[in-house]
């Protein structure tokens, strides 16, 4: 049986949640991938073919949703009110793990 | 002096990495590739330069796709058949892909497409095999079997070229850990 999808089991990958995370305003392709470079000091950086494909899988779940097309022909996307909630979600399960590690690493 | 020339590619399926290599070596001498040919490509003459190359499966590749590569600093060379898509950049570009489930899903696409071929193939197959046993037992005149041989000949050797990428891209789901 293949893995389930990460977003059916209400899980983001980190692509996932730096794009959504961006897109709290709307914003177009390119945009988000400099939103996001920008944002973790080039720490972190998504690849032309990943954000297309990432991007594709979030609006099939209305996580996020089409805003509008700029000038130059370039589509815009923002994030849902389903798309937020899910990213609350996450911010909530990962807070959950650094702190399960936090337990544990804590006296070291 | 010759301007085009003809290299074989060892089927994107099986050596997807090795081909792209080979591009990028024949690129510093100064052929650059031009466009997919029957089997493999074929390279033009141009300036020699240090050039990446990538590959990527999008059947439903539009104008928002070209330019999020474009943007990225990949440059589109060539398709083929609306859905693999060759890109190339300076070294030192950042990949196409930059994580593993985006990966996982491209070779899905490409699973999937290879395995609709090979499908349509076997159906045609079974109707095939069946007009031969029919014309065995005297329903269907002895020159429907025959040409059904010889168009099951066929068949199966075309069978192996949507076939055998089926399982490479089984295998390299397998390895990511997907299956």
């Amino acid at each position: 049986m293949p893995r389930n999808d990460s977003l059916e089991m209400g899980e983001l990958t980190d692509t996932s949640y730096y794009i959504l995370l961006s897109l709290v305003e709307a914003k177009h392709g390119y945009l988000i991938m400099k939103t996001i470079e920008d944002m973790t000091n080039q720490q972190f950086s998504i690849g032309p073919a990943s954000m297309y494909t990432t991007i594709k899988k979030l609006l099939a779940a209305e996580l996020i949703t089409l805003f509008g097309e700029s000038k130059d022909k370039k589509k815009t996307y923002v994030a849902t009110e389903k798309g937020i909630q899910f990213l609350k979600k996450e911010i909530q399960r990962r807070k959950e793990m650094i702190k399960h590690a936090e337990d544990i690493l804590g006296g070291l | 002096m010759k301007k085009k020339k003809y290299i074989m590619s060892g089927g994107t399926a099986f050596a997807e990495k090795e081909d792209l290599q080979k591009l990028s070596d024949y690129a510093k001498k100064g052929w650059l590739l031009d466009r997919f040919a029957f089997l493999g490509y074929t390279l033009k003459k141009g300036t020699p330069q240090d050039l990446q190359y990538s590959l990527d499966f999008q059947e439903n590749a539009d104008d928002e796709y070209f330019m999020l590569f474009q943007e990225a600093g990949w440059q589109h060379v060539c398709s083929a058949g609306h859905a693999m898509h060759i890109f190339s950049a300076p070294e030192g570009t950042k990949p196409i892909y930059s994580d593993v489930e985006t990966v996982i899903d491209r070779y899905k696409r490409e699973k999937h497409s290879v395995g609709k071929a090979a499908l349509s193939i076997l159906a045609v197959m079974v109707f095939l095999l069946l007009f031969d046993v029919m014309s065995l037992y005297g329903w269907f005149p002895e020159a429907v079997g025959t040409i059904s041989d010889i168009l099951l000949i066929i068949s199966t050797v075309l069978l192996v070229f949507p076939g055998l990428p089926y399982f490479a891209y089984q295998r390299k789901l397998k390895k990511l850990g997907n299956i």
